[in-house]
């Protein structure tokens, strides 16, 4: 009798140990809720700036079309035919050997052909996107540590 | 009470514990049906598209920068079926605008298989006509219409040529298989097509990274001066009706480092019209004679027999020869082009006067094994290696062959029985006024890839002869050029050069009445700057190469000067001395 007594002292009332349960279920479904926030967050995000990745090359391939377009449309108008058809419209005439003067000039040195580069394919990608779409968590969290510990 | 509440509350967690129990079940077994694996392979055919990626086909510019083929937008016009509302609305309006009719167009877009969702109607459709298109389907949407709902446009590039035909023999084409036929287009098609790119490409955002991106093709820059190259064309053009020939080819390169800086070629065509080939040619050989035609191009060869005699001892300039008028060879008579016998003469003068019968003697006193050794090592009978699709190789008959005889040793010492190009005899002669070194001809200058530019450096193709031998043969033509061919001088500079008159071989034998003329040659002698080969075929004012060829070399010659900026000998040594 006496060491019933002594039990039910340090047993906990039922309502207690209820609510601790509910709580602990609660806390959990509260975390996996701000798990779930956060996971839907970060995915509409990516999906987001995916979605403007994809409209960013769409209208990237219509600039280097519309380049080439108006490229060609200036080769056009100033093909060989077209300025010499221009020129003669203008009164010049083609130059004749004996009316050429030259001129000597110390130093001068003739023209090369000129250089024609290209601009060099950026990669884009690796310059627009943040960290936070490419980094995971353990990466995200040692750079962090490297970094003191500040808000990154 | 309180236990009344229990069992309430407990009956109520039963009956959601069973809810969710039957929900889970129900989701295992929805995901594990048959039904749930077509939806899964269904949702991936659809999660991605197959997709080939083409890069943007390399430019192709002159020495100067001046653009001779680049791109342009058409578009693929199609209707996604499954969006089509209205047939005949379709129909109608897409004959109005794409040159077909509407019958045409219905039976594409009713008797297509079933699995297809997708119809191709035209493509390579300017964008002139899908703007006009586009403004159409504009105006029915403000209006509400939705009869034309499904019609979309997928643009690509198309290769254009902004300057048409100039230069069509050397740039060739591209056809709609995106391969370049012939010429530049040809030889560099896989450095200017890029390299495409075929994949399974995500629609889901996510996964945006995964598409590739794809280098353009690599562009290239030419050794052509685009001007020159008109000039040359203009005087080609005129020659040929001028002189009535039927076809010609000019070169003009610079003789030290085999940069072509215009090669004309007739006929030619628009090449924003390719398909125009197969109305112009017959045969592709004939689409650059320059490199593709090799012909019996006759006394322009005795330069090789005579640098050939100089370099191996066996005459001298100055080494006299008695023409009679006629050689024995191998059995068979040779005689001079005229049948007349031109008494004591050098060998300046045996060039001058261009006497078959004293290059004759020259070769047999040469001998087979040394003549035919010098001529392979000017590089007949072999490609020349110039950068252009479809060089034809010549032929050089050589002892030991079944049909040489020899006889051959005298008629090829002046041009006869030997096929060359224009440009291999060029790149022979380039031995000769480059100080006995000779060049590899090419057209590219420079490529231009990833924001770098290479350019490419020139190939020696071999010394044939001393340079003092280069030296010699060059004042003699020089000479000879002064004293006889008055019509292929250029007032001001000092040029050398050969005639080159071949009567036609046919299965009957030479046909007497009908020649190729030929000129080659090269200036200031001094310093040789450009070499210019002239190719009239059978012209019918005069069968001559120096009443037909050697003015046109002139005129060629006068127009490269200025191109180039070259002055005239008095002023560039006047200025040189200083």
């Amino acid at each position: 009798m006496q060491a019933t007594q002594i039990i039910h002292a340090y047993k906990q009332a039922p309502w207690r140990v209820q609510r601790q349960y509910v709580g602990a279920f609660l806390l959990t479904v509260v975390v996996l809720a701000l798990v779930a926030a956060l996971y839907l967050d970060v995915t509409s995000r990516t999906a987001l700036a995916g979605r403007e990745i994809q409209e960013l090359r769409a209208e990237i391939a219509a600039l280097q079309r519309s380049n080439a377009d108006l490229e060609t449309e200036l080769a056009n108008i100033t093909s060989s035919a077209v300025m010499q058809r221009r020129a003669l419209e203008l009164g010049y005439r083609p130059v004749q050997p004996g009316e050429l003067d030259y001129v000597f000039v110390p130093g001068y040195v003739a023209p090369e052909p000129p250089l024609l580069l290209a601009a060099a394919d950026s990669p884009l990608y690796q310059q627009t996107l943040p960290d936070e779409y490419s980094q995971s968590l353990l990466e995200w969290l040692d750079e962090w540590l490297h970094s003191g510990g500040g808000l990154p | 009470m309180r236990q009344q509440y229990a069992i309430r509350s407990l009956v109520v967690m039963a009956g959601m514990l069973m809810m969710a129990i039957a929900v889970i079940v129900q989701i295992v077994r929805i995901q594990n049906s048959e039904q749930a694996k077509i939806f899964l392979a269904n949702g991936d055919l659809y999660a991605s598209e197959f997709r080939t990626f083409y890069p943007e086909r390399g430019e192709i510019y002159d020495r100067n920068g001046h653009l001779l083929a680049g791109n342009r937008t058409v578009y693929e016009v199609g209707v996604s079926l499954p969006d089509m509302k209205d047939v005949d609305a379709m129909a109608y309006v897409l004959s109005v605008y794409l040159n077909m009719t509407e019958e045409e167009i219905k039976d594409k877009l009713l008797n297509s298989p079933e699995t297809w969702t997708y119809i191709m109607i035209q493509d390579y459709v300017d964008a002139g006509t899908v703007a006009a298109l586009q403004q159409v389907i504009k105006q029915l949407e403000d209006a509400g219409d939705d009869r034309l709902n499904g019609l979309g446009f997928k643009p690509h590039f198309q290769r254009s040529y902004p300057e048409k035909s100039l230069a069509a023999n050397v740039l060739g084409f591209v056809a709609r298989d995106g391969r370049g036929y012939f010429g530049v287009e040809e030889k560099y098609n896989d450095l200017l097509a890029g390299n495409p790119v075929q994949m399974w490409v995500p629609r889901d955002p996510n996964k945006a990274l995964d598409i590739p991106k794809v280098p353009n093709g690599t562009t290239l820059v030419l050794t052509l001066h685009r001007d020159l190259q008109a000039k040359v064309e203009g005087i080609l053009d005129e020659a040929l009706l001028e002189y009535g020939a039927k076809n010609g080819a000019i070169i003009v390169m610079d003789p030290k480092t085999g940069e072509i800086l215009a090669m004309a070629s007739t006929p030619r065509i628009d090449l924003n019209n390719y398909l125009d080939y197969f109305q112009v040619f017959d045969n592709g050989s004939a689409y650059n004679r320059s490199i593709g035609m090799a012909y019996e191009a006759g006394s322009v060869v005795k330069i090789l027999t005579m640098a050939a005699a100089l370099d191996s001892g066996i005459v001298t300039p100055e080494t006299t020869y008695i023409d009679t008028g006629a050689i024995t060879v191998g059995g068979i008579t040779i005689q001079n082009w005229n049948r007349q016998p031109w008494g004591q003469r050098n060998m300046t003068e045996c060039l001058q006067y261009s006497l078959n019968v004293c290059l004759a003697w020259v070769a047999s006193q040469m001998g087979s094994p040394t003549f035919y050794s010098y001529m392979d090592r000017f590089g007949l009978g072999h490609r020349t290696g110039v950068d252009l699709a479809d060089e034809a190789v010549g032929r050089l008959k050589v002892p030991g062959d079944a049909d040489w005889y020899p006889v051959d040793l005298g008629t090829n010492a002046f041009g006869q029985g030997v096929t060359v190009t224009p440009l291999q005899m060029m790149m022979a002669a380039t031995a000769i006024a480059n100080d006995g070194q000779m060049v590899t001809p090419h057209v590219l200058y420079a490529m231009l890839r990833d924001g770098h530019q290479y350019n490419v450096p020139s190939q020696y193709a071999g010394s044939p002869i001393k340079p003092e031998t280069a030296r010699i043969l060059n004042e003699m033509l020089a000479v000879s050029l002064q004293n006889e061919s008055a019509s292929a001088l250029l007032p001001g500079y000092r040029v050398a050069g050969k005639t080159g008159t071949a009567q036609i071989p046919t299965p009957q034998g030479y046909d007497p009445n009908h020649t190729n003329v030929s000129f080659i040659g090269w200036g200031p002698v001094d310093d040789p700057q450009f070499m210019i080969y002239v190719w009239l075929q059978e012209p019918t004012t005069s069968i001559w190469s120096s009443e037909t060829a050697a003015p046109v070399f002139s005129r060629v010659a006068e127009q490269t000067v200025i191109a180039l900026n070259i002055p005239p000998d008095l002023v560039r040594l006047q200025y040189g001395s200083r």
